[in-house]
């Protein structure tokens, strides 16, 4: 890793309140993030941790209930936290920042034809004629793999497959070549191997057009795939970042263990697999100390008294777990990810269970 | 789960069946086509596929939802499918429960938990008083390891993981003989998937239960299945055992399937080819296709020239193994 | 400082004890459908002094005729025309009419029979159409008929069924609740049939068709529950627009005979002297609109607070 690419988006210490009725819900608590130019970092977590809510912060687009109460997003020597009116995020959102959530039905207007949905992003953002915008758009399409192109030009969303569809949605989030890909949940509404061709265009895109892609998923195979860096989301705060390398061969935090140990990719027929006890906590409520406390079995007693710092672990990773404290027993992770490369490598390897040629 | 094929019971039977929707054009949209296997007692057959492959449907019929438009279905020797008398009806709902997808679709959201639970055991008065009802639900809700005290909350105070659980303990309070479950975890958050694959396994063995686990991905199926059918586009292109369908993938389609299952693991997902499944490299001659037995246990969609291919793979690939 | 509170008290870095029961349980207290539907209502104030007046205005027109004993066809005070058109004073609430009579007196004893009527007939009809139309939602046989029972029966003219049965049947409470009845009810069946087909397919209905479940326990425990607010809305609006009828079909002379009190006659009759004394048309018509909004509002708020997205 190349230590002085430039930060090109800094979060710092921000915090996201909900009005719901009469109560409010903290839903990210304190996260700070950099992010580097050109890398993919990815956001892991379950519904609920706050990671689709915290990228939302990037592009203003909380809903209407929610508002940031602490922190600051600097963007360009921009706060973006500071940004009101839509006026305001004119020439980010959608130009420099894009995103593209699950389901690419609710991005797509379906009753407007596939060409016109590009175009209109194209002559908005550039301010071009309708023919070069129209030229531009063609060759976006062509760019994400859609064949013969300028013939579906005119077609309707619901002429495309799921697969296509997507295309179609990273088509319109590129169009202004932004700085920032924010990819929600991209593959999880596609069949499973409609999802590879996808994270593939993604990652082909990112090397030919040079944008920062922040991933946000639930899932720690496609996480593995696509990230350099990860974070691991819970209760609203990250956890534990670090290079991807790091934070699977080398989890500190309970919760990555846990999260890594629970893949049914590593189980054994005929054991147990292991499993996390209950339920995410209520943001609703007052956290004290480690939000993961109550469900870790490896909790220790300062875990419920007192919120654990980042601890350091290595230049580029860091853990937020009193087991990192100098004071805190020694702890093994658990013996189903110890090795992990060694037994995943002997799964694909020739002979492995998910060995392919 | 002996390999021994001979001695194997057959609990239940899909016998070249085929089921269609009436679409309101002329055309008939067929969601499965001469579906044909076994599935013996006390396996877990795996029907793996993706969405619009015609799993869900297949494994509706089973539970006499979705009419089959040809063919037969037998439980226990018996036929399911078509008009039966409405005994029979009644023993195939005492004896084959389903789970579904979507903990939070499947429960009514105005029922408590213990009505949810106690809802086979009123329809077919399967208690001798309200105390043994009430133990009963408390039995099927430890059982799956909720607390009696929840019989009186709603599903919509319980998490996902719960809520499925729930779902879990209304048909095991059936005491059934087979299980349909349709993509029991995919809707589930990925830290208490574990939780549910562990309980199904566990009442498995406690229950002598055989399952039909639908799923769409293959990384689940690993852990889970004995034995393995992957349907594509309404056809069932392979079946075979759980560990030969993973070392000796024939057809394309689940070489595709199985290439797609991502594996945390950055160093070897770097490296790791993704393969496509492209039907047009496939026997274009106009071919009949079907479902033979390549080697014993282990069948294949295949025309006569795709056959021979696939042997071929396979011999090299055992001479290799030697 | 924090350092501080944690250097002093180093076992706090052992384990913890971990029991893997203790996060199945469920902190919030005990929810329950009605006391929440209860609580929601009574939430809004507004609503609260709504209800409480429609509570007092119905009492008050169910007892107050008892009191006053007024009969349409005595009228004590004909032949003395001083007490004809009087003016509302204290002595009389309302003033007097053309025949004089207490208004007071003719108002409640008409707002009595319009409340009867209208909540006879709702309850007769949501009874027969809530019954139907589950039933029709459910059977795609019934469905075939029953949608050209429906089409004849709703294009029948409403005024001229009504003139016939009138004739036919003569004039009074009961034809006139008949009358009411013999066609609303296809329109709540149709109303709910719809209802019924949009849940019907539900991913829970079918749980509990592969448990066994009859059709008509579905209906009764994983249908109309979730139709309790749609119901409650429904009968909000109905209530008052049966009123309306009831005094629009009285006005028209196809309602209660001349042997009841009615509101619709009331303001019939006193239409005519609406140049000299219009205090004898208002005071029947603000009753009137008092009564079937304050009706309307307090069954749209529980008809709200029925709906658990309203809850928590």
């Amino acid at each position: 890793m190349d230590e002085t690419r430039n930060v090109i988006i800094s979060a710092k210490d921000v915090e996201v309140k909900f009005r719901v009725r009469d109560k409010y819900l903290t839903a990210i608590r304190g996260v700070s993030l950099d992010l580097y130019e050109g890398e993919t970092f990815a956001i892991v977590g379950e519904s609920g941790s706050g990671k689709s809510v915290f990228t939302k912060t990037f592009t203003g687009m909380l809903e209407s209930n929610g508002t940031i109460s602490k922190g600051s997003v600097m963007f360009h020597g921009k706060d973006l936290t500071k940004l009101k009116t839509d006026k305001d995020w004119e020439g980010i959102r959608g130009a420099k920042i894009s995103t593209i959530f699950q389901d690419p039905m609710t991005s797509l207007n379906p009753i407007r034809t596939i060409g016109s949905q590009i175009t209109e992003v194209i002559e908005k953002h550039q301010g071009i004629s309708k023919a070069e915008a129209k030229k531009q758009a063609i060759e976006m399409m062509e760019r994400v793999g859609i064949a013969n192109a300028a013939d579906r030009f005119d077609e309707y969303p619901f002429q495309y497959s799921g697969g296509m569809r997507q295309r179609i949605v990273i088509a319109i989030a590129l169009a202004c070549h932004p700085e920032i890909l924010i990819c929600d949940e991209p593959t999880t509404a596609l069949d499973v191997t409609i999802q590879a061709q996808i994270i593939t265009l993604i990652r082909d895109l990112q090397k030919e057009l040079g944008f920062t892609t922040l991933y946000i998923t639930h899932d720690l195979g496609v996480v593995a795939n696509v990230a350099n860096r990860v974070g691991v989301m819970y209760g609203g705060q990250i956890i534990e970042y670090g290079t991807v390398e790091e934070v699977f061969f080398d989890p500190r935090h309970p919760y990555t263990w846990a999260l890594l140990s629970s893949l049914p990719q590593l189980g054994i027929k005929g054991e147990e697999l292991f499993y996390i006890t209950g339920t995410p906590p209520s943001l609703f409520n007052e956290i004290k100390g480690d939000a993961f406390a109550p469900r870790n079995e490896h909790a220790l007693k300062v875990d419920f008294v007192q919120e654990p710092p980042f601890f350091k672990v290595s230049d580029t990773h860091y853990a937020k777990t009193w087991l990192l404290d100098p004071r805190a027993p020694k702890l093994e992770k658990p013996e189903v990810i110890q090795d992990l490369h060694e037994k995943i490598k002997k799964m694909t390897d020739k002979g492995g269970a998910f060995h392919v040629e | 789960m002996s390999n021994e094929t001979a001695e194997r019971e057959v609990i239940l039977s899909v016998r070249h069946v085929s089921i269609s929707f009436d679409t309101g054009h002329k055309k008939k949209f067929v969601a499965v086509k001469d579906a044909n296997f076994d599935i013996y007692k006390g396996e877990t057959f795996a029907l793996v596929g993706e969405s619009g492959s015609g799993k869900t449907t297949l494994g509706r019929a089973i539970l006499r939802i979705n009419p089959c438009s040809e063919g037969e279905i037998i439980f226990e020797g018996k036929r399911i499918s078509g008009n039966i008398s409405r005994e029979e009806d009644r023993n195939v709902v005492r004896n084959i429960q389903m789970i579904f997808q979507d903990p939070a679709a499947s429960l009514n959201e105005r029922a408590t938990i213990e009505y949810c639970v106690s809802e086979g055991l009123y329809n077919f008065h399967l208690y001798e008083s309200e105390a043994d009802r009430i133990a009963k639900v408390d039995k099927a809700l430890q059982d799956v390891g909720l607390l009696p005290e929840h019989k009186s909350r709603y599903p919509h105070e319980f998490s996902g993981g719960q809520r499925q659980r729930v779902g879990i303990a209304r048909a095991m309070i059936m005491n059934p003989k087979f299980i349909v479950a349709d993509e029991p975890i995919s809707a589930l958050d990925v830290s208490i998937r574990a939780q549910v694959l562990n309980l199904m396994n566990k009442l498995k063995a406690e229950k002598n239960l055989t399952y039909l686990f639908i799923a769409h991905d293959l990384s689940v199926v690993r852990f889970i299945a004995d034995r393995i059918a992957v349907i594509h586009l309404g056809e069932i292109v392979e079946i075979a055992d759980s560990e030969t369908l993973f070392q000796v993938p024939l057809h394309p389609y689940t070489i595709s399937l199985l290439s797609s299952v991502p594996m945390p693991d950055p160093i070897v997902e770097r490296t790791r080819k993704h393969i496509d499944y492209d039907p047009s490299k496939l026997d274009q001659s106009g071919a009949k296709r079907e479902l033979r037995e390549i080697r014993p246990g282990h069948f294949v969609f295949a025309t006569d020239s795709e056959f021979e291919g696939y042997e071929e793979k396979l011999r090299s690939m055992e001479q290799e193994a030697k | 400082m924090e350092e501080k509170i944690l250097e002093n008290k180093s076992d706090l870095f052992e384990f913890a004890s971990f029991d893997k029961n203790e996060s199945e349980h469920i902190a919030a207290p005990q929810y329950s459908y009605w006391k929440s539907v209860w609580r929601t209502f009574i939430k809004n104030k507004f609503t609260v002094a709504i209800a409480i007046l429609l509570l007092i205005l119905i009492l008050f027109t169910l007892i107050q005729p008892m009191i006053s004993g007024y009969d349409p066809l005595i009228a004590p005070n004909v032949n003395d025309p001083e007490m004809r058109f009087l003016k509302p004073s204290a002595e009389h609430i309302f003033g007097t009419d053309n025949v004089g009579n207490e208004v007071f007196d003719v108002v409640w004893a008409g707002a009595r029979n319009s409340i009867i009527i209208s909540f006879v007939c709702t309850f007769i009809t949501m009874v027969i159409g809530v019954t139907v139309g589950a039933i029709w939602g459910f059977s795609k046989k019934m469905d075939k008929w029953m949608i050209e029972v429906y089409n004849i029966v709703s294009n029948v003219p409403f005024l001229l069924l009504a003139m016939i049965l009138s004739y036919v049947l003569g004039a009074g409470m009961g034809t006139l609740i008949f009358v009411m009845c013999v066609t609303e009810w296809v329109f709540v069946a149709f109303f709910i049939r719809t209802q019924v087909m949009i849940i019907r397919d539900r991913e829970y209905n079918l749980a509990s068709k592969c448990l066994g479940t009859s059709t008509w326990t579905m209906i009764k425990n994983n249908i109309l529950p979730y139709l309790i607010s749609v119901i409650m809305t429904y009968v909000a609006r109905m209530i008052p627009s049966l009123i309306s009828y009831e005094v629009f079909l009285s006005y028209m002379g196809l309602g209660l005979g001349v042997t009841k009190a009615s509101l619709g006659r009331m303001i019939s009759i006193y239409t005519s002297y609406m140049n000299g004394y219009p205090h004898l048309f208002w005071i029947p018509v603000t009753v009137l609109a008092v009564l079937s909004v304050s009706l309307y509002i307090v069954g749209q708020r529980l008809a709200d607070a029925a709906d658990p997205r309203t809850h928590m």
